[in-house]
């Protein structure tokens, strides 16, 4: 029998509004379709009533969980367009958020992929672990979510050496907690079962449909922008880019699991040799020169990209917001055929999607 | 501060670029739309050519050649929505589908004005539609 089975825009498996329609033979998945823009609030439109300012702080709300990503790559963008080298220090303070923002986000969504194949237990226990790294951001900015730590030309807040030390032991006690998650999601079975072979996108695929972030790096795709073009410090720092061959939902289980491992490398370095200085430029609205930036950050879901124009005024000309699931979600459907219907909302999750920063 | 590279190309060179990019395995970041200070369009495909960003554009072409061929979606959902937010025509692009706007809104009011209208003027809009529909619903 052939069924037509719609899914969301709103959905138990789905934390925010995506509509996908399911062309069924039975319990197998023939075709599929996706359909966003449930959340299109105009921000960018927005972006060009407001000076640079104002932006970051209408930017950071595009998403809440990688706000700090978006002010960071709009700042990015606008130093891009003045030329304004950013201070050491500054730099490390946006690299420290930047780690802590991707360990949350991981393992939030981990979290969630874990309660989704019925694994509730695993979920609770990974969120409850990840409220040490939300404990962490929490004591340096002030706040769970849009931590307001990025101004142009650097950091807004300084990180004592005490918070230093503080956020330090927090990720003592978050490692072997993170290895433990890490070793269960590699060796147990109904992990295994529920995810291995599903949603499968080959390596070829990931790079013809443009997949970024841990969802190309679970394709076996190398890329990674903190490496490939460093910006903030990051060449700074040591750590490696995992990929994973099995190019399934357990890879992107895995992939993430071992970028926290990368981040916590990256966090230690940036906090152990945190530079003495000045953290920013100072405190004026700056003025967006005429000309254009584009700027790019890996963000947790993957490379997230701002255009930002400037016509010599304080206000931008036009700002242009280009997130990882814009790019990821065109490989759902791929992802979808030949799969049965009850795996659709695990592989629908399997890429982390924010329809929140798609739609902005 | 990541290496941002401007080249300015004409219409006919837009699907060789494409297809050069592409052989030689460089990242389809992005095609960018917008109406440059002196009000001519301006759209640019930038590539990851690590670790610099290269930015191919053209200017004053509203309609140009989708590369959709080459970049698979990776270009599509950018064409879909530069085609409905801001009326640029892709040339070979299928648009019988919408991405971001409302089905009733694409072909009617809102195609093409979205990034373009100044804000004022879209909040005059929104109103006028809204009162039409509260006078239909009242009536």
């Amino acid at each position: 029998m052939s069924y037509i089975v719609p899914i969301g825009p709103y959905h138990p498996a789905l934390e925010e509004p995506i509509h996908a329609k399911l062309y069924t033979e039975g319990e197998v998945i023939k075709d599929a379709e996706v359909f966003v823009g449930y959340n299109h609030r105009g921000i960018e439109k927005l972006c060009t009533e407001r000076n640079a300012i104002q932006t970051l702080v209408l930017v950071e709300r595009v998403c809440g969980i990688c706000s700090h990503s978006h002010a960071l790559t709009y700042a990015m963008a606008v130093e891009g367009v003045n030329g304004i080298q950013t201070p050491k220090r500054g730099d490390y303070i946006r690299v420290i958020t930047a780690e802590l923002e991707r360990l949350h986000s991981h393992m939030l969504w981990a979290g969630i992929a874990f309660h989704i194949i019925g694994h509730d237990s695993m979920f609770m226990h990974t969120w409850d672990v990840r409220e040490k790294i939300m404990d962490a951001l929490e004591a340096l900015s002030g706040n769970r979510v849009n931590y307001s730590m990025v101004t142009i030309g650097g950091a807004k807040r300084d990180i004592s050496d005490e918070l230093r030390r503080d956020i330090l032991a927090k990720l003592d006690k978050f490692e072997p907690e993170l290895a433990r998650i890490t070793d269960i999601a590699l060796n147990d079975k109904t992990i295994a079962m529920r995810t291995q072979g599903v949603g499968v996108m080959t390596t070829e695929d990931a790079i013809r449909m443009g997949a970024n972030g841990p969802h190309a790096r679970a394709s076996n795709v190398d890329i990674d922008i903190r490496r490939d073009s460093p910006y903030c410090s990051y060449g700074d720092f040591e750590f490696s880019v995992p990929v994973w061959p099995s190019c399934d939902v357990f890879a992107r289980v895995v992939v993430r699991l071992l970028e926290c491992v990368e981040s916590i490398k990256i966090l230690r370095q940036a906090l152990e040799n945190l530079p003495e200085g000045p953290i920013n430029l100072g405190k004026k609205i700056p003025k967006i020169a005429e000309g254009q930036c584009v700027a790019r950050h890996e963000a947790p879901r993957g490379g997230l990209s701002y255009l930002v124009v400037g016509n010599g005024s304080q206000f931008n000309h036009r700002v242009s917001i280009h997130v990882p699931s814009f790019k990821n979600t065109p490989t759902v459907a791929h992802m979808l055929r030949g799969n049965t219907v009850a795996d659709a909302g695990l592989i629908i999750a399997s890429i982390d999607p924010c329809f929140s920063c798609l739609d902005r | 501060m990541q290496e941002y590279k401007q080249i300015q190309i004409t219409k006919e060179e837009i699907v060789p670029t494409a297809l050069r990019m592409r052989h030689d395995g460089r990242r389809l970041v992005m095609i960018y739309g917008f109406y440059q200070t002196d009000g001519q369009l301006r759209v640019s495909w930038d590539y990851a050519v690590d670790p610099a960003v290269e930015s191919y554009y053209v200017v004053g072409e509203g309609s140009v050649p989708s590369v959709a061929e080459i970049y698979d979606e990776a270009a599509r959902w950018p064409e879909l929505e530069l085609y409905e937010l801001m009326g640029i025509d892709f040339e070979g692009l299928d648009t019988s589908k919408r991405l971001f706007l409302p089905e009733n809104l694409l072909e009617t009011q809102g195609k093409g004005q979205i990034l373009v209208t100044p804000l004022a003027e879209l909040v005059d809009k929104r109103d006028e539609l809204l009162g039409e529909k509260k006078e239909a619903s009242e009536e």
